[in-house]
């Protein structure tokens, strides 16, 4: 899997987008029924003639379909992504007051993931075949099989509930006044269970690449050359293993970025947690198609920083790439 | 006994126990698997009650009538775990089906026509496999409306991707074989070639990938009934933690018998599955 940013990376990354947002202009279309009704979110039943005439302009579904797809073009370049159905608010304001919320946990729990992942993958791979090995895999496999949702809602009957440790829902603490350090910990208080239960689900996903990198390391010739010529465990492993099984698990890391991101959508449900996530799950249950679609898109970017990010970074990890 | 011996001995051990481990997954996936395959057809028999009847009082705790007490209509939680079965299971294989049909067509077609057509096939799978996969899931099944149908469609059409890949990469190999080569200079016409010699040989890393996607189908649908987007009527593991979380279950005691039992049950089909997938991709490519 290696990975170099070149022309055809760039041209594949463009199509992603053209087809995003081709999807989106096409969805409310082309669906059966009054596209009015996903579009400008109105009854058509109660609508008089005019008033539909009217409605019709303005949302602009009166022009040619080529023209109202570049004009689609336009306001998504433009940052306009329109009202949202439910609350009138621009929907590029409801996106930004979400995201730093969604960035929180994500970012916490890619952190965690990948220690963990890591340690987990090498200890495996090194001692593979053995009880160890075993145990963490059936392990792992099990997390895999894990109903996000599920696991979410486990954690909090158990520690908010059972235990009341820790807050079930929401960000903060609403209207509690706190300020400083008080503040601070509602907020990571808060953080806590959605972090977890992200980092758990997002373990596997390292674990799994670290342990095959790192096994497929370890049948290479160098390694036998390495050990052949007396160099020791620690150093067999540090010196020769770890730094050409990094490559890899890095760009997994940087993909899983993107994966996070759309997973918060049942994590942040279960929690409610303001982030983009819950956003997207608001939206969907309250018919507030523009939102959804707007919501999409910047998953969409995220997923492409995050592939950008892999490119970018793995011909500095592995210098092999470079020549080539 | 030498430094030699005991190193030669520790890779015997470590080889007997490598060929062990696929065994073991797939085994236990099996027994998961078939036990719940029999639940879900023998349910009219197994369970208690009929599941869309009411029949006690709502929010009962589990008592010898009902084992897992009732919901919140006051149907038998235990009944309509066990026809739960019936719904998860069926939309996760039908929709691991559909999967591997388009996966399996573009996988075969994108290998034997490698040159053109099969690059620009899996440019589009590439395109794919990027777009942040849950979202656009979830907008899909959105638009499309909740309907059996349109769950397994949704799931089927957006999961083929990584069988194409796998199987195209299988088909790259196979159409330079020597039997191939042969049937192609003797003018044998390509459908034939294809529909005799490649798709056959493909069958055992199909039916890999086929059980991949139900684990994955599965954990899909019990998502997308998790977020109000399933079918109202057939009541599957997703839809009663749907009803059990906008009832507040999982706040109150009842979780223990009204959240836990969905959720296990969900996480072992997809289990069961994702073990015996393990051991067939082992078994094919093995890398322990």
């Amino acid at each position: 899997m290696r990975r170099r940013l070149d022309v055809r990376r760039l041209t594949q990354y463009g199509v992603v987008v053209v087809v995003a947002v081709t999807l989106n202009f096409l969805l409310p279309r082309l669906m059966p029924g009054n596209p009015l009704v996903l579009i400008a979110g109105v009854d058509v039943g109660l609508l008089s003639p005019d008033e539909r005439a009217e409605i019709v302009a303005r949302v602009g579904l009166d022009v040619p379909l080529w023209k109202q797809y570049l004009r689609y073009w336009g306001d998504i370049f433009t940052g306009d992504f329109g009202y949202s159905f439910r609350s009138s608010r621009p929907i590029v304001d409801m996106i930004w007051d979400r995201l730093p919320w969604t960035l929180l946990i994500t970012g916490l729990s890619l952190i965690v993931s990948a220690v963990a992942g890591v340690i987990l993958g090498a200890i495996s791979a090194w001692r593979r075949g053995t009880k160890t090995d075993l145990g963490m895999l059936s392990g792992m496999i099990s997390i895999e099989s894990l109903p996000s949702f599920w696991l979410g809602m486990l954690l909090i009957s158990i520690f908010a509930v059972q235990w009341g440790l820790l807050p079930s829902s929401h960000a903060v603490t609403p209207a509690s006044g706190l300020a400083g350090w008080a503040h601070m910990w509602d907020i990571v208080s808060h953080a806590i269970l959605p972090v977890v239960t992200l980092s758990i689900l997002a373990t596997p996903g390292v674990y799994m690449t670290m342990r095959y990198s790192m096994l497929e390391t370890l049948g290479e010739d160098y390694i036998r050359t390495a050990r052949a010529k007396g160099a020791g465990e620690r150093r067999v492993l540090f010196g020769h293993v770890a730094r050409n099984t990094i490559a890899p698990v890095v760009t997994v890391l940087a993909l899983r970025i993107g994966f996070a991101f759309g997973g918060t959508v049942i994590v942040e449900t279960v929690f409610t947690y303001p982030g983009l996530g819950r956003l997207v799950f608001e939206a969907v249950s309250g018919r507030d198609y523009p939102v959804m679609q707007a919501a999409f898109l910047v998953f969409t970017a995220a997923v492409l920083v995050a592939n950008l990010a892999a490119d970018l970074l793995y011909p500095l990890i592995d210098p092999r790439t470079r020549t080539s | 006994m030498t430094v030699a011996d005991s190193r030669e001995r520790a890779a015997r051990r470590t080889a007997r126990r490598r060929s062990r481990i696929p065994t073991l997954f797939g085994l236990a996936g099996g027994l998961i698997v078939g036990i719940l395959v029999c639940g879900a057809v023998f349910a009219p028999w197994l369970a208690p009650y009929d599941p869309t009847e009411r029949v006690a009082r709502p929010f009962l705790f589990p008592s010898s009538e009902h084992l897992l007490g009732t919901n919140d209509i006051g149907q038998d939680l235990l009944s309509e775990m066990i026809f739960g079965a019936r719904v998860s299971l069926t939309i996760g294989i039908v929709a691991a089906a559909v999967a591997l049909l388009i996966g399996t067509t573009v996988g075969v077609v994108a290998g034997y026509y490698p040159k053109r057509l099969g690059s620009a096939m899996m440019r589009g799978v590439d395109v794919i496999l990027i777009l942040p996969f849950l979202p656009l899931l979830i907008v899909l099944a959105a638009y499309l409306g909740r309907s059996l149908l349109n769950t397994i469609l949704v799931i089927g059409v957006l999961i083929w991707a990584e069988p194409a890949r796998i199987i195209r990469s299988q088909v790259l190999s196979l159409r330079s074989r020597e039997y191939v080569l042969a049937a192609r200079s003797m003018g044998a016409p390509d459908r034939w070639t294809i529909l005799r010699h490649i798709v056959p040989r493909t069958g055992l890393l199909a039916t890999g990938s086929f059980v991949r996607a139900v684990s994955n189908a599965i954990l899909l649908e019990a998502a997308l009934s998790f977020l109000g987007l399933g079918d109202p009527i057939q009541k599957s593991w997703g839809s009663t933690l749907f009803w059990a979380q906008s009832r507040g279950a999982f706040l109150t005691p009842a979780w223990k018998w009204w959240v836990l039992p969905p959720g296990l049950l969900i996480m072992l089909a997809s289990l069961g599955f994702a073990l015996i997938a393990f051991s067939l991709e082992e078994r094919i490519n093995p890398r322990l």
